[in-house]
């Protein structure tokens, strides 16, 4: 059985086609139940965010697999297979473990390490999973690449710091502040920007959200937007005395806010922190303001910076954290060898069982003589020799490198052992036979 | 017999810094464990001394030290169990294995004398050592404090900006040190005189008791910090002195209580010279 993955990813098709092929609007389940049902597949998971859809699939036909998967897509998402075939990427067994366990870690995210991703790897499997979709093959592999996931974020700094300028202003006001709870927050201009960030603070749980903008009604839209009050455009001086945070976004050309304006409306007194962002081009805040003692004035090319900072402190953490996934992806496909390993084994040791067994009942005359103790110690010690032949074989045959060595060990033990031969052997069939039919 | 605590401080030192450089939970967990172990040992030994000569041992600087840095300990363990805040350990373990070396090298003897058999003279040294704990605690956390304000005023975002908790959280947590560390300080200055002028009534020709004045260098300064300490309690309530200054006024007048506690204790004979 393989595992087999199709897919396309931002890496390898444009955000219109992948738009197409997203299953995340429609119902996740029914989807992987279908692929499932299919003659070439028997296990089956559907991944989809929006950087990505990929199905991964138990086959023993990858081939066969693959073509009903490009039939699927057409028919699911009513798009011409032509279309999307060239921006398809499979992969199979270990390239495509490989490829979930990225996946899982954030390594093959549009933002390298973002933190969502492992969730959604974990949703979409319990939605195969909730629908009987998975079997051994997809649910080692997932189960496997959850823990990769961890252990890059726990190892490695591929998470670390914030990487967009909103996140890298959120991240600063905590730790200017602590908990943001009841801070106040002034929103000075009603952009786009301003929305996202007022957003995040909104997440964040902070008091009270004021939102002034020269465009009264912009302001007011915003406030709706954010659970916030809008004040008119005069009172922004008032509003400034009792910000914690104040953030500003407008497009004028000249500085709204100036240092004789900010001491006026603060006072001299005050000494609470005030944290000023500001998001604007050309700026919106006096320079000169970042020069008193308890303000701390960002503007946008200071996150910026730090944002990259963070950015390339993640990029950084890549190399280790690729070592990571290809530890994972050899020590997973060593278990699983190991695992197929495991008939084998159990047939041998079937088969020296059933030798030990047959040579005591044929040796049965010369044993009755002895004592129930005695004979329990011939059992254990014969037992004993049998475990002790077979512990080096068994050892071996878990640990061997590749699949095709894999496949002549196990090739050559059933020959030189005739595992796979339903025929008892001549010494089994001993003068007193072992089958109850025969007696 | 203050080896033992000495060790396993030293160890959790040792582990504060790795989980400070490294940030892992796990490591930080042991530092604590460490930590309360090394302070349960402490207080047994402590204990044991006390029983010895039937009084929590200070009248010795050795043992006074050692006092101290069990008080100093509890009180870190009570900020870092109650604000789950452990960056800072990195920056108080050093100062508890230091002090700590002291009564490890040298244990002292037990001074006593009938004029020290007062329960005032054991309330004015207690009280006095808990606010040098509550100030030592004080005067990391100022510095801490300064450290972070550094490095987000400058907007070089680097090494502690990430490991130290909040502005917030430091000044909040400096402000309450410094306060029930002055309120100590007070009650065992206040307690001090009280006991000295009851002192002098049944022995007034004791050299020590005779010295007891502001000429005094370990009075001197003793006043001297509460003066600091005082201004930094006004200031912050009436001129608003809050954080980077409140940072430098904290470790200021711990700059002053250490020199009294060991530079003045240890090599000028002062007034509190009994032994």
């Amino acid at each position: 059985m393989h595992l087999f993955l199709l897919g396309v990813s931002h890496r390898t098709a444009p955000v219109d086609l992948r738009e197409r092929l997203d299953f995340s609007s429609r119902d996740l389940s029914a989807a992987a139940e279908a692929i499932s049902h299919r003659p070439s597949m028997s296990e089956s998971v559907v991944l989809s965010t929006c950087n990505r859809s990929e199905i991964y699939v138990a086959s023993s036909d990858p081939a066969q697999a693959r073509e009903e998967l490009v039939a699927f897509l057409s028919d699911y998402h009513h798009v011409p297979a032509q279309s999307f075939q060239p921006h398809l990427f499979a992969l199979e067994n270990s390239a495509a473990v490989a490829h979930l366990f990225r996946v899982a870690a954030g390594l093959d995210s549009l933002v390298v390490g973002e933190p969502q991703i492992l969730g959604q790897v974990k949703e979409a499997f319990q939605t195969a999973a909730g629908k009987q979709c998975v079997g051994p093959v997809l649910s080692n592999a997932f189960r496997w690449s959850f823990g990769v996931g961890k252990r890059v974020r726990t190892e490695t700094a591929l998470g670390g710091g914030a990487v967009s300028v909103s996140y890298a202003a959120v991240a600063l006001a905590r730790k200017i502040f602590g908990r943001l709870e009841g801070r106040r927050v002034l929103v000075v201009g009603a952009g786009e920007i301003s929305s996202l960030t007022a957003q995040h603070l909104r997440g964040q749980g902070v008091g009270e959200i004021v939102i002034t903008s020269r465009t009264h009604a912009h302001a007011e839209a915003l406030a709706n937007e954010v659970g916030g009050r809008a004040v008119p455009w005069d009172s922004m001086i008032n509003a400034l005395g009792s910000a914690d945070i104040v953030m500003t976004a407008t497009g004028s050309q000249r500085p709204i806010i100036t240092l004789p304006q900010l001491q006026a409306a603060q006072g001299h007194r005050r000494s609470t922190p005030l944290f000023i962002i500001d998001l604007a081009v050309p700026r919106d805040v006096d320079a000169a303001i970042g020069e008193i003692e308890h303000v701390f004035l960002y503007n946008i090319d200071d996150l910026q910076s730090i944002v990259e900072e963070n950015l390339s402190r993640r990029m950084a953490e890549v190399e280790r954290a690729e070592a990571i996934v290809n530890e994972e992806v050899t020590k997973f496909m060593a278990w699983q060898r190991s695992r197929t390993a495991v008939p084998t084994v159990v047939a041998l040791r079937q088969r020296f069982e059933a030798i030990r067994r047959s040579e005591l009942q044929r040796l049965e005359g010369k044993l009755g003589a002895l004592s129930p103790e005695a004979r329990a110690r011939v059992d254990e010690v014969t037992r004993l020799i049998v475990e002790k032949l077979l512990l080096e074989p068994t050892e071996q045959l878990k640990a061997l490198p590749d699949e095709e060595t894999q496949a002549a060990y196990t090739e050559a033990v059933n020959r030189l052992f005739r595992l796979t031969d339903d025929e008892p052997l001549d010494y089994a069939r001993g003068k007193r036979s072992e089958s109850p039919k025969q007696t | 017999m203050n080896t033992l605590p000495l060790l396993l401080y030293a160890a959790a030192g040792v582990a504060y810094a790795i989980h400070f450089a490294r940030r892992d939970a796990a490591v930080g967990r042991t530092a604590t464990t460490l930590l309360l172990f090394g302070a349960l040992v402490h207080t047994f030994v402590i204990g044991m001394q006390t029983m010895e000569v039937r009084h929590v041992p200070f009248a010795n600087p050795s043992r006074a030290v050692s006092t101290f840095v069990w008080l100093f300990t509890l009180s870190y363990l009570y900020l870092e169990l109650t604000t789950d805040e452990r960056a800072m350990g990195v920056f108080i373990l050093p100062l508890i294995v230091g002090l700590q070396t002291i009564p490890a090298l040298y244990p002292g003897m037990e001074y006593q004398d009938a004029v020290l058999d007062s329960p005032w003279f054991w309330v004015h040294v207690s009280s006095l050592l808990f606010a040098y704990a509550s100030f030592g605690l004080s005067g990391i956390l100022g510095l801490t404090y300064m450290l972070q304000f550094k490095e987000i005023k400058k907007k070089h975002l680097g090494y502690f900006y990430t490991r130290l908790p909040s502005l917030q959280v430091l000044d909040v947590m400096n402000s309450r040190a410094v306060a029930v560390g002055w309120v100590f300080l007070t009650f065992g200055v206040i307690v001090g005189g009280v006991w000295t002028a009851q002192a002098r009534g049944i022995d007034p020709t004791d050299p020590n008791l005779q010295a007891m004045s502001l000429d005094d260098p370990k009075i001197f300064v003793a006043m001297l910090t509460w003066g600091v300490y005082s201004f930094a309690v006004v200031a912050r309530r009436t001129l608003g002195w809050s954080g980077r200054r409140a940072a430098w006024l904290s470790a200021l007048g711990f700059a002053f209580a250490m020199l009294n506690f060991l530079a003045i204790n240890y090599f000028v004979t002062t007034s509190h010279t009994f032994y």
